[in-house]
Order: structure tokens, then C-alpha cells, then sequence
């Protein structure tokens, strides 16, 4: 089924109206929708993409008069397309069907609108809010409004955040966090527990929020790209790349091949000294310490050929709309070769010791296990849903550069830690094995187009980062000005499949489960 | 003379035994391409802590507050009960290893219940955790003695100095004390001394309450446990017997000899600790429960004579 028969199979749903279809990309297809027809058409959507919600935003459009835009975005990987669904609502019937309940995966979405622009999403079970703490934020003031203006006022009025509450005999509650042991960002674990085995789990985010989506506004996407990589540290590239991808298309900007050749290159050294970081950190929490400090190792010697090529470890300062900003010349191509030597040799030598390890094998395997209904329910993405057996990876759907350097997608089916470990082994080989084939094929030219036009428009830029796919909407607006920015990270999703797959565990296997996922604070938080 | 050489002992015990957490540390690290700390530093984490002040939770009642104290005379008093160098009849020593072992159930009684004190999530699971382990570190501990005091003769703690060689059922009962030790004192693939994960802790997460001054008994406490247990499978697994007649220099020489065996014993236990992974919670069950078969063998053994 291509996308067109998509399309038209939307059209003849009974008593829906489709009041305008447009292609400004050829990888975009944006349906506007009336409101009332919103569920049937995401609900539609979702069998035919098949696609969790990719992303639920909404946009403020109070000052031309338009009340709120609010976008739903689907991913359908077979036909290449992204399918936007938008919707315009009044400001004073500021609400929208919930699709909660059918549509698992817009949860959360849903709950960030309602805090974010008091749009109330009519029929979602979950009222508490995300990221606003009640504790310290008061009612009734909405943040991503454009005429919001900052309170000084940090009088809570609702109480206590409500947990879910197990009840029963012998079960007890053990609160974690948010303030942790070592150097990881702030989140609360409240588990609920008989005795070792975890019977739930529940994370409360959002103490690093920063209000990142708010200072991107009325930014130029040329200064925001320094805001996207300080979203998430460890995906800095990941995260600019997005942000300049979305940008580019707006903007219409024709990037050159060898700047596509680089970023890719850059892409996968990001993603390799993060594998092989997390490699270190499971064996790190299994107390398995000679091999964590191995990898230790190789983490560092790929930060410090980042240092090399980019003067910048984590890869920030390299991306801008356009292109790139450093080049590697051919010196530094020679380094490249020689770094990636040693490191497969170095991730061979790991993964044997691993692999021959009975005590090592024993803690992972069948820990934590996801399973792929629930990880397709949740919206699982990325490395965590190849882990159970899910085939989606951005370089694989939407290839671009990677079409070029036949790309292998790693695929794991049993969805436990031992699973994960083995994607990010054979995510890191591979990403050594397209590197070597980035700079075989790496053509000669410019690395940055330049532009002077600026364009009005909403467009959706993604990278596949290490963790999973960095999706960012931006909407410019004729000067070319951010409007609105939407940034969701793979860990926003991945949270929650977490949760999810500690149950039945015991609880001392909870930071092992935690590691092989590795998710970000401040990702989720924004 | 004997009054000065049971204090030389004792003293050695006190002194020294922060030097065996320090050595294995060291070596730890070095087998994991990293220079570590020097052997020193545990000396220098007592001296801080007894330095810092103290957080003590508004919840927690004398019992919180006197646990360390309970815990380190416990240690104190069954370090007096455990010669290393000098041999009976320099000094009578008063007790026997059922009263060695139950001085320390005595002690971690009482930081059980400390840890459940301030009600705190995490002090509660560590101590069920801790009393899960200890119930089948115990027996292991009992077998394993009761079969060196079949080949000694005596249930007296003396019977230490006195086995006459190695032969299968020691070797049996000190390998068997060795695993009962690695869980005693916290060590992989039981416990993991140098994790920060709260959860996964098992002894530290019943004391992650303590700071300052109860804290460093706590630790020092730990450290003079481990030193003993050391001592103990030294001599053990390797025996050489020491007579009353000994000289002083030879005595001295004793003291040589329990000090390199030491070291060998934490050396054995720093190459263990790196080369595996901490096991699965319930893991630890097999774990024990295989040296609970070695006691057994180990006491068949000495019965049979061998």
C-alpha cells in the first residue's frame, strides 16, 4: 500500500472531511483535519501506518487570531511518509478528544499539552501533570502560551503527586530518588514491592526541565542550533543534526554531499562511544569491573579522536543549517583509520570476555525483559525496540545518505538486557564498518551551502541518534524566526518501557534493567 | 612477657586490619590498569569520618545510636578470641569458636535492627537482605570449624595454631570458610563494596543511614571482621603449627609468615572479586549452599580421618 491509497482510504471514512492535504516535503504528507473527526483519523492512522503517535504538540496561534494548531504525527516506514494530522481549535473551546485510551502512546503527549497551553485533552484517565511539579507550580499559569508571563509564585495549591498505590499483604513501597547516588540526573522511583520481586513501578520526571521547546522561541535556527545540542549531552550531534535537518527543509537548503558524508560519519561516532560506554556501565552494575574498565578505555580514545576532528568530544559546534563547520581532511582521515583499528580490536577483545563469562551471562540474560506488544503499545523506539524484535531505525526507513553504504539493521528478538547489550555490540561493529565505507566514498566539495532566503513553514527533522530516533518539529515563521519548536527524544518514549520491563524482577536487578536501557533525564525532560 | 605478647597480637589485629581492605583495593585496581589509592587510605577514610559530624534521624531511637558501639566491642571481643602468632600457653584463650562465632550473630543483631531503626526503605532491605545471607553463612561457618576441631581435638579457638598439616578435610573447611567470607564480608559475587546503587546493596544499604563518627566504627568494625576471617582461612588452608616452646624469634617469624599468608588471602580475594560478576540476589543461595556441601564433605573427611 503506497501512501496515496493511505490518503484515500482516510477520505472515505464515514464522516470525515479532509479539509486540506498538502506535500511540502516529498517525506510529508500533512492532513487538516476538523477537530471533531481528530480521533477517527489518528485512530485510522495508527492501524494503517502502522505507527504509535510519533508526536502530539499543540501551537499557540492566538495572535493571528487561529486560537490553537494541534499536530499528531504518525511515521508510516513502508512508504517513506510522515503523516501529520492538523487540527485547529478555538481558544474558547480550548480542548480535544483524548486518544489516550485507544492510542496508548499519546498518553504522555497529551498530558504535556495540558500543562503546557491548558488545552484540555477530553477523556484522558491521567490528569496529574509531567513535568510542572504541583509542588512548586502554581495553577493555572501555562507556560508555553505566548503571552505567559513568568510567576514568581511557588505556592502549590494541589497537594501531593498521587503514585499508584498497590495494596496487599506484605507489600511495601520503596521510594528512590530523585536525588541519586553518582553522577546521574535527578528522577523518582517509586517502587511497590512483596519482598524482592517488583510488582510496579512508577517514574516521575521532569526535575530538569528546563523549558528548552520555550527558549527556542523567537530564536534564528542559525543561534538555536547550540540550544538543540545541549538538549541531551550525550546526543548533542544527534539532536543539532535534527534541529538543522527541519531547518534545511523549511528553508529549502540544498546540503552537500560530502557535508551528508560527514554528519553520518559523526552520527555513528556518537552512537560508538555511547554503546560502548553502556557496555561498560552494565558490566559496572553487575560489579564486573575488569571489562567496565576496558571499555572505559575505548570510550575515551573515541572521545579524544572526536576531540581531534572536531576540538569538541561531544561533537558540539559541528552541525549548522547547511552543513557542517569542520571538515576532516586527509590527515585526520589517517587518525580516523587507525582510531577505528584499534577500537575493533579492543570491542572484540570485550565482547570475548563477556561472552565467556557464565557469571556475567547469568545476570543478563532474561533480566528485564520488554516484551513486543508492550513495547509496540507504549511507542517503543530505537535501540530498545530493536532489542524486542521491532525493525525500526531511521537510517534503515528514512536512509538518505545511509541508501548509499547498504546499511544492516541489528535486530534482537528476546527484548531482556542480554538482548540490548547485543544490539549495542552489534550496532558498534556496524557503526565501524559504515564509517569505513563514509570515508572510502566521502566526495570532494563544499561542506556548507549557504542561504540567505528565509521562509515561512512547518517541517519535521529526525535523526537516528544512539538511543533512538530525535525527532524535532519546527515551525519558522516569514522571517524566518522560530515560532514553535518540538523536540522529542527517544527517551520521552522509553521511560515508560521501563517501567514496564522491570515487573517481576527483584528489585537489586533494577539498575542493571535501568543501565541497559540508559535513558536521559534531561531528554525526557526538555 | 605473656601479657605483652598477647597485646602484641592484639594489637596487630587492630592496627593492621584496615591495611587488608587498603591492600585488596590496591590490587583490584591494579589488575584493572589503574593506579588506586594508596594501601594507606582506608586510615586516612576512618580519620575523616571521625572527624565529620553526624546526621541522625529524628526517628531513630537508642538503638540506632548504640549499634556501632554494640557491633565494634563485638569485633573487639572476637579478635581477643582468635590467635594468630602466639600460641597457646603463652595465654589462655577463653573461648571457643561457637562463642567466636555468636560474639559477631551478636553484633549484626544488633545492626539489623538499627537498620530497620529509622524506618527508612533502604535500611529495611538491606538488613532482611543481610539476615537472608547470614542464616546460611552461619552453618557454613559452624561446619566448617566443627570439622578442624574433629582433626584438632578441641572446639577451643587454640585448635587455629595447632592443625598439624594440610590434608583434605582443611582444605575442604577453608575453602569453604573462604566463600562463607567473601558473603560475610560483603565482597563479589555476593555484595559489591564499590557500587553507588543503592538498590542492589545488600551490608551498605543497611548502614546507609550512619555517617561521621558511628560510620567509621561501622567501617573499622568491617575492616578488623575481615581481617579476622582472613586469618582464620590462612591458617587454615595453610597450616604450620606452633608449640609452646617456640622462641622469639621464631615468634617473630610467626608473625612474618600470618602477615604474608594474609596479604596471599587478600590478594586471592582481589583477583576473585575482579575476575566475576556479582551474582543474581537469590544466586547467593547456591552460592552458599555449595559451601555448605564442602563443609559437610569437609567434616566426613576429618571424621574419616583424612
Amino acid at each position: 500500500m503506497d501512501h496515496l491509497s493511505i490518503i484515500s482510504h482516510i477520505k472515505e471514512i464515514d464522516g470525515v472531511e479532509l479539509l486540506d492535504i498538502r506535500e511540502p516535503h516529498p517525506d510529508e504528507t500533512i492532513i487538516s483535519i476538523r477537530p471533531k473527526d481528530f480521533k477517527k483519523v489518528c485512530m485510522h492512522l495508527h492501524t494503517l501506518c502502522p505507527s504509535p503517535v510519533m508526536m502530539l504538540f499543540a501551537c499557540d496561534e492566538r495572535r493571528k487570531g487561529a486560537g490553537f494548531s494541534i499536530y499528531a504525527v504518525f511515521m508510516a516506514a513502508p512508504q517513506k511518509k510522515w503523516f501529520v494530522i492538523e487540527m485547529n481549535i478555538a481558544e474558547n473551546e480550548a480542548r480535544f478528544d483524548s486518544l489516550a485510551k485507544e492510542i496508548y502512546s499519546a498518553s504522555l503527549f497529551e498530558r504535556e499539552i495540558k500543562e503546557m497551553f491548558g488545552i484540555e485533552p477530553v477523556g484522558n484517565p491521567d490528569t496529574r501533570r509531567l513535568r510542572l511539579h504541583d509542588e512548586i507550580w502554581p495553577e493555572g499559569h501555562y507556560p508555553m502560551l505566548k503571552d505567559f508571563i513568568r510567576t514568581t509564585d511557588t505556592t502549590s495549591v494541589s497537594g501531593d503527586y498521587r503514585f499508584t498505590k498497590v495494596e496487599g499483604e506484605g507489600i511495601f513501597e520503596v521510594p528512590v530518588g530523585p536525588v541519586h547516588a553518582g553522577i546521574i540526573g535527578p528522577g523518582h522511583f517509586r517502587f511497590s514491592s512483596a519482598g524482592e520481586p517488583i510488582i510496579n513501578l512508577e517514574i516521575r520526571l521532569g526535575f530538569t526541565h528546563r523549558g528548552i521547546e520555550k527558549l527556542m522561541e523567537g530564536k534564528d535556527p542559525a543561534d538555536a542550533v547550540a540550544i538543540a545540542e545541549r538538549v541531551e549531552g550525550d546526543s548533542s550531534f544527534a539532536h543539532s543534526l535534527a534541529f538543522c535537518h527541519a531547518a534545511e527543509k523549511i528553508n529549502a537548503i540544498a546540503v552537500p554531499e560530502r557535508a551528508k558524508y560527514l554528519r553520518a560519519l559523526f552520527l555513528e561516532l556518537e552512537r560508538m562511544y555511547n554503546h560502548v560506554n553502556d557496555i561498560g556501565g552494565i558490566a559496572t552494575d553487575v560489579g564486573f569491573s575488569f571489562p567496565a574498565a576496558l571499555a572505559s578505555a575505548i570510550k575515551e580514545n573515541i572521545l579524544s579522536l572526536n576531540e581531534e576532528l572536531t576540538s569538541s568530544r561531544y561533537l558540539r559546534g559541528v552541525n549548522i543549517a547547511g552543513g557542517v563547520l569542520k571538515d576532516v581532511c586527509r590527515d585526520k582521515i589517517k587518525l580516523l583509520k587507525r582510531a577505528l583499528e584499534v577500537a575493533i580490536k579492543d570491542i572484540n577483545r570485550l565482547k570475548e570476555i563477556l561472552d565467556s563469562s557464565n557469571s556475567f551471562l547469568d545476570r543478563v540474560d532474561g533480566t528485564g525483559i520488554l516484551k513486543k506488544k508492550t513495547a509496540q503499545d507504549i511507542g517503543i523506539v530505537g535501540m530498545a525496540a530493536r532489542a524486542c524484535g521491532i525493525a525500526m531505525d531511521l537510517r534503515k526507513d528514512f536512509p538518505g545518505i545511509y541508501d548509499k553504504i547498504k546499511f544492516n539493521i541489528a535486530l534482537e528478538h528476546s527484548g531482556d538486557v542480554l538482548a540490548r547489550l547485543r544490539i549495542r555490540f552489534s550496532e558498534f561493529m556496524e557503526s565501524v564498518r559504515l564509517i569505513g565505507l563514509l570515508i572510502e566514498g566521502l566526495p570532494p566539495g563544499d561542506i556548507r551551502a549557504c542561504h540567505a532566503q528565509h521562509k515561512e513553514g512547518l517541517s519535521l527533522g529526525y535523526a537516528e541518534g544512539w538511543r533512538g530516533q530525535v525527532l524535532y518539529a519546527l515551525k519558522l515563521d516569514p522571517a524566518g524566526i522560530i515560532e514553535r519548536c518540538k523536540i522529542v527524544d527517544p527517551s520521552f518514549h522509553n521511560w515508560h518501557g521501563l517501567s514496564y520491563s522491570v515487573l517481576g524482577d527483584i528489585i537489586p536487578d533494577f539498575p542493571l534493567c535501568n543501565k541497559s536501557f540508559d535513558l536521559s533525564y534531561p531528554g525526557n525532560d526538555l | 612477657m605473656e601479657i605483652i605478647l598477647l597485646i602484641a597480637q592484639w594489637a596487630i589485629f587492630l592496627t593492621a586490619a584496615p591495611l587488608a581492605g587498603g591492600l585488596i583495593t590496591k590490587i583490584k585496581n591494579y589488575l584493572r590498569m589503574r593506579k588506586g589509592p594508596s594501601i594507606t587510605q582506608p586510615y586516612y577514610n576512618l580519620a575523616k569520618l571521625l572527624l565529620k559530624g553526624e546526621v541522625v534521624s529524628q526517628n531513630a531511637s537508642w538503638i540506632f545510636k548504640a549499634a556501632p558501639m554494640v557491633v565494634l566491642s563485638c569485633v573487639i571481643a572476637a579478635s581477643m578470641l582468635i590467635p594468630i602468632f602466639v600460641p597457646a600457653g603463652y595465654a589462655q584463650y577463653t573461648g571457643d569458636i561457637f562463642v567466636f562465632i555468636f560474639i559477631l550473630a551478636l553484633g549484626r543483631f544488633f545492626l539489623s535492627l538499627a537498620g530497620l531503626d529509622t524506618a527508612s526503605a533502604f535500611g529495611g532491605m538491606g538488613s532482611s537482605r543481610e539476615m537472608f545471607i547470614s542464616s546460611m553463612v552461619e552453618p557454613v561457618l559452624f561446619l566448617s570449624l566443627f570439622a578442624i576441631s574433629l582433626k584438632t581435638a578441641t572446639t577451643n579457638t587454640e585448635m587455629l595454631l595447632n592443625i598439624p598439616a594440610a590434608s583434605v578435610s582443611t582444605i575442604l573447611a577453608g575453602a569453604a570458610i573462604l566463600m562463607a567470607t567473601l558473603a560475610e564480608t560483603s565482597r563479589i559475587p555476593i555484595d559489591n563494596q564499590e557500587t553507588h546503587l543503592e538498590l542492589t546493596m545488600i551490608h551498605e544499604a543497611m548502614v546507609l543511614e550512619y555517617s561521621g563518627p558511628r560510620l567509621a566504627m561501622i567501617e573499622y568494625a568491617s575492616y578488623l571482621k575481615q581481617f579476622i576471617f582472613f586469618a582464620i582461612i590462612a591458617n587454615v588452608l595453610w597450616p604450620t603449627p606452633i608449640q609452646y616452646s617456640t622462641t622469639y624469634a621464631q615468634l617473630f617469624m610467626n608473625m612474618l609468615m600470618i602477615l604474608a599468608k594474609i596479604s596471599g588471602i587478600a590478594a586471592c580475594v582481589a583477583i576473585i572479586e575482579v575476575s566475576i560478576a556479582k551474582m543474581r540476589l537469590f544466586r547467593a543461595a547456591d552460592f552458599l549452599l555449595f559451601s555448605f556441601a564442602l563443609a559437610v564433605m569437609a567434616t566426613v573427611a576429618a571424621a574419616l580421618g583424612a
